[in-house]
């Protein structure tokens, strides 16, 4: 018996929708938050590294800025990102509006601070002597950099779990800029674990909508713990 | 490789932290810079050690001023230096990984990627790394985190991890001052392994029981320049400024 019939088997109520049905909402729901954290961390990583590595006026009120960015409301990232993709806008020719590429964008501006913000709090706090060992033994910049995301290896893992959360978790952007649409044939377009609970919830489908809060909370914890993994074998190289 | 500062200023913000210096490290030589401290002996390390340019003055490697080099020239004379600093600083990894280090970053990425392989498939360690231990004592601490190691142990596998790939200059930074009479021993007799080894050393201390006991050449750093330079004998016995004798006799308050 496998797993979906051993649940529907047990279950008191009647799905109102079907299983692949499910499946999709979670396929987008990975491929957005996931797509955005890769690029947040393409994007942030060098970002913390170049800040944290130099000294420049100014420097206070940038890390400023950044933490700022972590906090910002969703809702606005996600009318700003509409105002982006829409006709009108300058990203208009791209026909984005209701995708999940638009999705992807309003999620890379929530997590890119997150993910800036964390790391520069953990490359800032790796020990400049061990910078300048490393360059002392004939280090690049590159390979002072390296050494430098190997001793920070637990608050990057940390930073991009981090963005991670507030990717995935994120309802307000996704709804505005997505439209938390599913197809016709019963399979999500643009429909987020997180919009789809939100609408499930709305209309009194409660069980459905705690299926769907478990299995998100199940894909964080998963992915929690893959990165804590890839964060913690680094320890024996560089 | 003969390395040199040429008229070097050098300072900070406001004002020169060292004025018109000129100090030649020769291979096979120690040559201890004393001072007290605060006077300058590291940033005339980090000169030497490529690090900085110097405000003025030039830095030369065999006569050729390092500073008018390419990237990739100074590069090649950078890796030529090595810096021991006062504290050990080293990775969090292995031992081996630390004493690796400098041979690792010097090979190409595609030989990199190789060794990576090679060790996790457990190939014997490089006999470069093994020598550089030994002559520190710790060659039976090979697979020691260096996080486990005590401070002495950390610094003599930092001695280790400069040694490891040959260089033709050591620059020590007040190399023992945290260290107890048993590990400093250790550290001195690697510094002398090392000039055996016809490697130039720079040794910056304030002690000058250290530097009578390694140095055949010792320069005296004071108000922002050398005072006085020359065999270590004559300097301690002879010294040419009055400056130096009251420092050496402990005279000097500063």
């Amino acid at each position: 018996m496998t797993l979906e019939t051993a649940i529907l088997a047990s279950s008191f109520v009647e799905f109102p929708f079907e299983w692949h049905y499910v499946r999709s909402i979670v396929r987008v729901s990975l491929y957005v938050s996931l797509v955005a954290v890769a690029l947040s961390t393409l994007f942030s990583l060098p970002l913390a590294l170049a800040i944290g590595f130099s000294e420049f006026r100014g420097k206070r009120l940038v890390t400023a800025v950044i933490n700022t960015g972590m906090g910002f409301p969703s809702v606005v990232v996600g009318l700003v990102v509409l105002f982006a993709v829409s006709n009108q806008g300058p990203l208009g020719p791209l026909n984005l509006v209701f995708t999940p590429e638009a999705m992807i964008l309003s999620q890379f501006v929530l997590a890119a601070p997150v993910v800036t913000g964390v790391s520069l709090a953990a490359v800032s706090g790796v020990d400049r002597r061990v910078r300048d060992a490393a360059y002392a033994m004939g280090g690049t910049r590159l390979d002072v950099a390296l050494v430098v995301i190997k001793e920070a290896r637990y608050g990057i893992a940390t930073a991009i779990l981090a963005g991670f959360g507030r990717a995935v978790s994120e309802v307000g952007s996704v709804l505005i800029v997505g439209g938390n649409i599913a197809s016709a044939d019963g399979t999500s377009y643009t429909r987020t674990l997180t919009t789809a609970i939100q609408l499930e919830a709305r209309q009194g489908r409660f069980e459905t909508a705690m299926l769907l809060g478990a299995i998100l909370v199940a894909l964080v914890l998963v992915v929690n713990a893959i990165v804590i993994r890839l964060g913690g074998t680094g320890g024996r190289y560089r | 490789m003969t390395l040199a500062l040429e008229g070097v200023s050098h300072g900070y913000g406001d004002g020169f932290v060292l004025e018109d210096v000129s100090l030649t490290a020769h291979s096979g030589e120690v040559l201890a810079v004393i001072g007290p401290s605060g006077v300058g002996k590291s940033t005339l390390l980090r000169l030497l050690a490529l690090f900085e340019r110097p405000d003025r003055g030039s830095v030369t490697d065999d006569g050729t001023d390092v500073w008018t080099l390419s990237t990739q020239e100074r590069l090649a004379a950078r890796r030529g230096v090595a810096t021991v600093f006062q504290e050990a600083s080293l990775f969090g990894a292995s031992v081996r990984r630390n004493v690796e280090y400098g041979l690792r970053v010097r090979k190409s990425w595609p030989a990199r990627l190789r060794h990576e392989l090679a060790t996790r498939l457990g190939m014997p360690t490089d006999a470069a790394v093994l020598d550089a231990l030994e002559t520190v004592g710790l060659a039976d601490q090979l697979d020691q985190h260096a996080a486990s190691l005590s401070g002495g142990e950390a610094q003599r596998v930092a001695f280790a991890r400069a040694l490891a790939y040959d260089p033709d200059v050591l620059l020590l930074d007040e190399p023992t001052s945290d260290l107890d009479p048993r590990n400093t021993a250790l550290i001195e007799r690697a510094v002398l392994e090392a000039r055996r080894r016809d490697i130039g050393v720079v040794v910056a201390t304030h002690d000058m029981h250290q530097a009578e006991r390694i140095a055949d050449r010792v320069a005296v750093l004071l108000d922002g320049g050398v005072i006085d330079v020359g065999d270590a004998e004559t300097v301690f016995e002879n010294p040419a400024d009055e400056r130096t004798r009251k420092f050496i006799d402990g005279e000097l308050i500063y």
